[in-house]
């Protein structure tokens, strides 16, 4: 943190306007050498360039099934075919759904779904996190208080829970999910602001005039910012994994095109041999998760020096 | 502060913690609106309807429901289990005992793999020994559970044909006094050899499965804090008395950097109680993780209250533990920061 911080002009210098001072965007460019010159990031990179253009390009792919595009389309003629047969590459379900269709169209469902929840989570959880940060007193009490609260159930019962009573849905595995997440991005915030407002470049703002929504905006939010990226990339993985898990259990609409709800259709048929459907849509889950795991540490390496070589 | 002081602290936080907590259970019961639904029928007439809610309390304010409710839990009635047909306290017990079984042998794995590994890694960094700790602990964190579970039922059970599913072969239990029910520690009072060994058979699996991820994790901070303690200067001390590398590790710096890894270790609970509800669903394990899943697929609000409401007892009390643990074994942690 500290080597991204302004200092305030010295003594007896010519007051020099605070923009000049902000670098703010100015390491980008080295930060991505840095993070590319490690192997495990650039695979990690790799992975995710290849779900991502299957979720881009999923029309050209696999035609779009005219009742929906994320809804499997059935071939009743051809249940429980393995992989190989003309038509269905990698197979398909109990219910003839095809598999490949379900691969490609839930790395959509998958973007949807992670982008949605990490999206909310880090905008209410900042917020509530500055709050308490930057306010302080009352508000951070309260705060921390239902942090707690909330960090006492382990994450995917809290969501099994909420999504269990909302009913089984798509749209309310997003609202369980973003009702569990946002904690984590309030209390990393929270601890970063804290240490950040006490730097002189916090109080130099103040001198210069700046109001408190400015100094907040300006100087405040934008150093304490980068753990919060980092955390989200992490969660981009995490929230598709959780998810999935959610609608393996059984917890989204049936027939929805996406990876855990394709392993739990290919489940029963793992007894009598049946192995595909579960396999593929379950590695797609795991390589999701990995890609951003990976690229979410080697972000971690390049932004926060404190852990560099772990 | 003194960690006396520090102790008694936390654990007077604990009960407001737990209030919290049973708050937002509450809470997350009544989102979906009035669970009133559960108990009438499609026939009914509005009078019925209003007499079903007068019966449960559900005309009365929110508050005075959630006082009903957790004057109950407090007198240890949490309701009744839509989906055993009787009392949640009666089924609790047993449930609560399958789920532990596994839930510690899955830690024994996962603390016992987690470190060897994180120790072999650690200790000959940025070899290929420590290549493959980094790649299976970041892979660890990424793997869904209920896909590994499976991939390892497609190997030991359809293909291997050595893994059974389920909890015991209830041919072998039926003739056994059931002590504890921990079917191992059972099985070892009743000095049955076959019964242990097919407890254990039928553990090792889900444990495998269950403890995979926290294994990733502990592995994971034990290497780096291996790798911490080998660049000290006490490390150089002992390999300057001529103490083989070997003990270096084992004597010296193993010990320091068991340290930080206690509290991943309590972290991984988190982790180890989530896994109940996948891997019991998968394995047809009889503990409150499938419990849960059954509840949650019929709407059995007071069967899903009541594990959310246990486990998160489990998870408050283990963090404790640990905690206070870590502040004996680590005097430079400030306490109450």
């Amino acid at each position: 943190m500290a080597e991204s911080t302004v200092r305030p002009a010295p003594p007896g210098l010519p007051a020099v306007p605070l923009e000049a001072l902000r670098t703010r965007g100015l390491r980008f460019a080295e930060l991505a050498r840095s993070a590319l010159r490690n192997p495990t990031t650039l695979l990690g990179l790799a992975i995710l360039t290849v779900i991502f253009a299957m979720a881009i390009f999923a029309p050209l792919l696999v035609p779009v099934n005219p009742s929906g595009a994320l809804q499997m389309p059935r071939n009743w003629g051809a249940t429980n075919a393995p992989p190989g047969t003309p038509g269905h590459p990698l197979g398909t379900t109990p219910n003839g759904g095809d598999v490949l269709y379900g691969i490609v169209w839930g790395a959509r469902t998958s973007l949807r779904l992670s982008l949605t929840v990490v999206s909310i989570t880090v905008v209410v959880g900042v917020a509530m996190g500055s709050l308490a940060g930057f306010l302080g007193g009352k508000w951070d009490e309260l705060l921390m208080r239902l942090v707690d609260v909330f960090l006492s159930i382990p994450e995917l019962i809290f969501a099994l829970a909420i999504a269990a009573v909302l009913g089984p849905s798509f749209g309310n595995i997003i609202l369980a999910l973003a009702a569990v997440f946002w904690v984590k991005y309030a209390r990393i915030i929270r601890g970063q602001i804290m240490q950040v407002k006490q730097n002189e470049f916090v109080d130099a703002a103040y001198v210069v005039g700046e109001s408190r929504w400015n100094v907040y905006r300006k100087d405040v939010l934008p150093n304490s910012i980068t753990p919060v990226v980092v955390q989200a990339t992490l969660d981009m993985g995490h929230v598709v994994l959780i998810g999935a898990t959610l609608s393996f259990i059984g917890l989204a609409e049936a027939g929805l095109a996406e990876w855990g709800n394709l392993v739990s259709e290919g489940q029963s048929g793992i007894a009598a041999g049946r192995w595909w459907v579960a396999t593929f849509s379950g590695l797609m889950v795991f390589l999701w998760s990995l890609s951003f795991n990976l690229v979410g540490d080697g972000l971690r390496d390049v932004l926060d020096p404190r852990t560099e070589g772990r | 502060m003194q960690i006396k002081d520090y102790v008694i602290r936390r654990l007077l936080t604990l009960p407001f913690l737990m209030f919290g907590v049973s708050i937002l259970v509450f809470g997350i019961s009544r989102i979906g609106g009035s669970p009133i639904g559960i108990y009438i029928e499609h026939e009914m007439t509005q009078a019925q309807i209003a007499e079903v809610a007068a019966r449960y309390g559900l005309d009365q304010p929110l508050y005075v429901q959630y006082l009903r409710w957790i004057g109950g839990v407090l007198r240890g009635d949490l309701g009744w289990s839509g989906v055993s047909v009787a009392p949640v306290t009666e089924m609790l017990p047993a449930k609560l005992t399958a789920t532990m079984e596994l839930a510690v042998f899955a830690a024994i794995v996962a603390i016992a793999l987690g470190i060897g590994m994180g120790t072999f890694g650690g200790a000959r960094r940025n070899k290929p020994a420590d290549h493959i700790t980094r790649v299976v602990s970041i892979s660890g964190a990424s793997l869904p559970t209920f896909w590994f579970g499976l991939m390892l039922l497609i190997v030991f059970y359809l293909y291997l044909g050595v893994a059974p599913l389920g909890r015991a072969d209830p041919a072998i239990y039926a003739g056994l006094n059931h002590y504890t029910g921990f079917y191992t520690v059972d099985a070892m009072l009743n000095l049955d050899g076959r019964a242990l060994r097919d407890a254990i058979s039928h553990l090792i699996l889900p444990a495998v499965t269950m403890g995979f991820s926290a294994m990733a994790l502990i592995a994971r901070m034990m290497r780096s804090s291996l790798v911490e303690q080998m660049g000290e200067d006490y490390v150089d001390a002992a390999r300057a008395k001529g103490l083989p590398e070997r003990l270096v590790i084992r004597r010296h710096a193993r010990r320091n950097a068991l340290v930080p890894t206690m509290t991943v270790i309590g972290l991984s609970w988190g982790f180890l109680l989530q896994g109940t509800v996948v891997v019991e669903l998968i394995f047809n394990w009889p503990g409150i993780g499938r419990w849960m899943t059954d509840a949650v697929l019929q709407g059995d609000q007071a069967t899903i209250m009541a594990y959310v409401l246990v486990t998160s007892v489990i998870f408050v009390t283990v963090n404790l533990a640990v905690d206070v643990a870590y502040a004996y074994l680590d005097r430079r942690v400030t306490l109450g920061a």
